[in-house]
């Protein structure tokens, strides 16, 4: 059945079960992904995949089913089973659909003809110059990842209030993971490109990023333990900020699971930082000019200098606070449930180059990978205790790589124990955006 | 889910530009998945996933395509768009294509299926788990408890003649916990999970896994920063395998060692551990959560030994890595859905039960850290370096173990922590977890008995004395 003709079916078999309102949020989208290995492609993958996510309200209770097969069976089955568990979830918070009478929406480029007409010879052939360029350079062992991934997806969302809206967009990503050996030692290296123009893929840039960054790795040794003033590389902090993102929710906020409840207005971030929530960024991996409730998104401030503006909301945290949504509904996919996240994070940038920051730090650490987030990081109490690599900062420069090390602190203080942010922003593949940023101290353990 | 005379068409189509292995997966799945927090059922959701994959391999060239569209022109074009990738101009092999799919032999009983039991009694679970928690004691600001059921019904055929039918059914049940006092929080978990149907959940006591976890958040919110430094550290069997799972097993599968990225790369026959150490992984543990009558090439599962007594015995091989590497797959070759190709992956993996007793390993261990409880844990194969965070951890002093300490991590190089375990204790048991890699999230238990690694560094917040 197509998507029209199975909606209209789905909706008639929810009015029937006496379901009150009702939504549809489906998604469909090709992926394509080639991953070269000593000059060959490797691994090639291609799919085609949607899904349909029901809602339905009965009773005051919001049920939920999903399928990835549109037919009659998959018709009912959403409805019983949205229908049954609705009962179970009796209680629950006050559920809205959104009508948008009025709603007037954004129309962010998300979309590029061009990337779509790029064939998979021209993607294979990229791909393989990116590996053959690393290759070619100097102590270079091997190289452990190489690929090309593009994507596009639609997303449709239609309700029985009148609710329907559809948005497509694609992407590209590529990367590569130079592996460098020297003298028994053996490091990698990673470089990434990521967005919609095909032109900014630079097979020999992007190799020489990889094995130059795996290259000032080598010789790498512990430190000994202690406090000490730290520099976070752009992509740690991004990597920081993306793992502790639910502390903007006010989701958890309500449930307890965020420090930051009722906090509103006040001073929670040294006075450098602003952090902006950015679904029409252009680049951004998490855009879009609509919530995952059909609700118009739209940019604001959750820091600005220093102060808590805002938490992040949908229509039911919103209507629990008493305030208006902030447009951030959002679920993972069609087969999970509707919550509350960011789009694109993005620190405001400031003035001062990162050799600036350096220069700042005096002696001490200039942290440029973390790994282990999903163990070493607690998003709710904000503690992280992660494996780090990075550069000793001595004299206020750059010095020899330090691996086999942790640093450990709290988020909730790293937030007010910023002291200087860097000009540096790029968005990362965490889908959050920021610049270098100076911390005035963290515990660093090792020797 | 397919006819024999279909799959021997989209075989054949897979086949048509010169692939010398192809493989159809498909695969039907009913999810159910409640959580409850705040006093409130906050989640209750029904899904089916539904899907195929196509695979062609021509020598260690892959090639994977995958659709929601199972109707036999659905998988045709899968096929034929897996086959455009290659570039040959004709076929080189022919697909031998059994008459009937072969249900396999189910080795794992399933008493009461999940989709016989009402969605009220599966959320009575849920709340006897989360009050547990919530009313452990007064500091207990909030918990979570979820339930999760599904039920995999997988076809498998390839193109050297295996057809294959299996269920899978898995239930996960979990409990965390978070104790506050002022501006101080802290969390604890407990999640069990099985192969096995809603008997799991009869023969369980839901409230004491709620009680684990919140004795965990309440004794971490009394506890200090870890000192960092390095120490001798015990750790704990059950989940306290998950050391071994990352520092060693990941290393050990095809998908790190046929690329020559492992750092137990041409080791076979060689001493990686010391002589105390057998590791095993054992696909077949019956009603495991790890565990599987087949792998996700239709292959048996194995009992695989590892390491024995240090030595390094096996890899964990799949047929692509196997390729590569001139050896067998042996049953390990695992996905989280049709929407990833499989790969070598871990199934239940321990330390297996050696002979130090749990008073003298404590005893003799001088000052270090004892880790009652670990967390997650990650790896970068390449270069072997991982860390582990510590959920529940208590300092040694002078051989007894004295107060509880927080924020603890473990962190070493695969290679090097293995050569210096020196105590394993004889009680080995297992701990449940999802695993993920190239291949996607799947289940997988981990396992040890106590043991001690002499040295080791431990990050904290709190400078060493």
């Amino acid at each position: 059945m197509d998507f029209e003709a199975f909606v209209e079916r789905l909706f008639a078999k929810a009015a029937e079960a006496g379901l009150e309102d009702y939504e549809v949020y489906y998604s469909e989208g090709e992926s394509f992904q080639v991953s070269v290995f000593a000059g060959e492609v490797d691994s090639y993958k291609v799919s085609s995949r949607a899904g349909l996510s029901f809602r339905g309200l009965f009773q005051g209770s919001m049920g939920m089913s999903y399928t990835e097969v549109l037919d009659e069976e998959a018709a009912a089955m959403l409805v019983d089973r949205a229908r049954e568990n609705a009962q179970v979830l009796k209680g629950q918070d006050l559920q809205f659909l959104y009508a948008g009478e009025d709603a007037r929406y954004a129309k962010p480029v998300l979309f590029s003809q061009a990337l779509e007409e790029v064939t998979a010879e021209e993607k294979i052939k990229a791909a393989l110059a990116m590996e053959k360029a690393a290759l070619a350079m100097e102590d270079v062992r091997s190289v452990s990842h190489c690929a090309v991934h593009t994507g596009r997806g639609e997303v449709r969302l239609v309700n029985s209030k009148g609710l329907n809206l559809r948005e497509q967009e694609n992407t590209l990503v590529a990367y590569i993971e130079a592996v460098v050996e020297r003298d028994g030692d053996t490091v990698d290296g990673l470089a990434y490109v990521m967005g919609r123009d095909f032109a900014a893929l630079d097979p020999q840039k992007l190799a020489e990023e990889a094995v130059h960054s795996a290259r000032d790795k080598l010789g790498a040794s512990s430190v000994p333990s202690g406090a000490m003033p730290i520099v976070l590389d752009r992509e740690v902090m991004a990597d920081l900020l993306a793992t502790f993102a639910g502390m903007f929710s006010a989701e958890n906020a309500q449930k307890g699971l965020s420090r930051l409840a009722g906090r509103e207005g006040e001073v929670i971030a040294a006075s450098c930082v602003t952090l902006t929530d950015d679904p029409l960024l252009p680049e951004g991996l998490a855009s879009s000019s609509f919530d995952a409730q059909g609700v118009p998104a739209y940019t604001k401030a959750i820091i600005q200098d220093g102060k808590l503006m805002t938490l992040l909301h949908n229509l039911e945290t919103a209507a629990k606070a008493g305030v208006q949504t902030t447009g951030n509904a959002a679920r993972p996919g069609y087969k999970g449930k509707v919550t509350v996240a960011p789009s694109n994070l993005c620190l405001r940038p400031g003035s001062a180059p990162v050799s600036a920051l350096l220069e700042a730090a005096g002696d001490g650490l200039l942290i440029t990978e973390v790994s282990g987030l999903h163990a070493g990081a607690n998003g709710v109490t904000g503690d992280f205790s992660l494996t780090a690599r990075g550069f000793a900062i001595e004299g206020g420069r750059r010095g020899r790589p330090v691996d086999q090390i942790t640093v450990a602190g709290n988020f909730y203080d790293l937030l007010r124990d910023i002291c200087q942010v860097g000009n540096d922003m790029r968005m990362t593949m965490s889908g959050v955006g920021t610049p270098s940023v100076r911390v005035e101290s963290l515990m660093v353990a090792g020797e | 889910m397919i006819t024999p005379s279909t799959s021997a068409q989209v075989l054949e189509a897979a086949l048509s530009t010169g692939g010398d292995f192809a493989e159809i997966f498909l695969e039907d799945t009913d999810v159910t998945a409640l959580t409850m927090i705040d006093g409130k059922m906050d989640e209750a959701i029904s899904g089916r996933d539904h899907g195929a994959g196509v695979r062609v391999l021509k020598g260690t060239d892959s090639v994977y395509v995958y659709t929601n569209d199972t109707s036999p022109a659905g998988l045709l074009r899968t096929a034929r768009q897996a086959a455009a990738a290659l570039d040959g101009k004709s076929p080189v092999v022919c697909p031998r294509v059994g008459s009937h799919i072969h249900r396999v032999e189910n080795h794992h009983p399933i008493v009461i299926p999940p989709a016989t039991v009402a969605l009220a009694r599966k959320a009575e679970a849920v709340r006897a788990g989360y009050y547990a928690a919530k009313e452990f004691d007064p500091c207990i600001s909030q918990s979570t408890c979820s339930y999760t059921d599904r039920t995999q019904r997988v076809v498998i055929v390839n193109s050297l003649g295996t057809m294959v039918e299996d269920v899978r059914t898995r239930i996960r049940y979990a409990v965390s916990a978070v104790a506050s006092q002022g501006s101080e929080t802290q969390t604890g978990t407990d999640a069990p999970g099985w192969k096995r149907g809603f008997e799991a959940i009869e023969a369980l006591d839901p409230a004491q896994v709620g009680r684990n976890a919140a004795r965990v958040a309440v004794t971490m919110l009394r506890a200090d920063y870890c000192p960092a430094g390095r120490m001798p550290v015990a750790i704990e069997n059950g989940f306290g395998g998950v050391l071994f799972h990352e520092a060693c097993g990941h290393s050990l599968e095809a998908t790190s060692v046929a690329k020559g990225h492992s750092v137990f790369c041409g080791k076979l026959g060689q001493r990686i551990a010391s002589d105390i150490v057998t590791a095993i992984d054992d696909g077949t543990m019956v009603n495991a959560w790890g565990s599987n009558n087949i792998d996700d090439e239709g292959n048996p599962t194995q009992r695989t030994v590892l390491i024995e007594n240090g030595i390094l015995k096996n890899y964990l091989v799949d047929t692509l890595g196997g390729r590569r590497m001139g050896m067998a797959p042996n049953g390990c070759s695992r996905r989280q859905s049709y929407a990833f190709a499989p790969t070598s992956r871990m199934s239940n993996t321990y330390i297996a039960a050696g002979s130090d007793e749990n008073e003298e390993i404590i005893a003799t261990m001088g000052d270090g850290l004892y880790c009652a409880k670990m967390g997650g844990g990650s790896v970068n194969p390449i270069t072997g370096e991982f860390n582990f965070a510590v959920q529940e951890g208590y300092l040694v002093k002078d051989g007894k173990i004295d107060k509880p300490v927080r924020g603890a991590t473990l962190i070493g190089k695969g290679s090097e922590v293995l050569l210096t375990i020196d105590r394993v204790g004889r009680d080995m048991r297992t701990g449940q977890g999802m695993c993920g890699s190239l291949s996607g999230s799947i289940p997988t238990d981990v396992g040890q008995p106590l043991i001690r690694i002499s040295a080791m560094t431990v990050g904290g917040r709190k400078k060493g004395e």
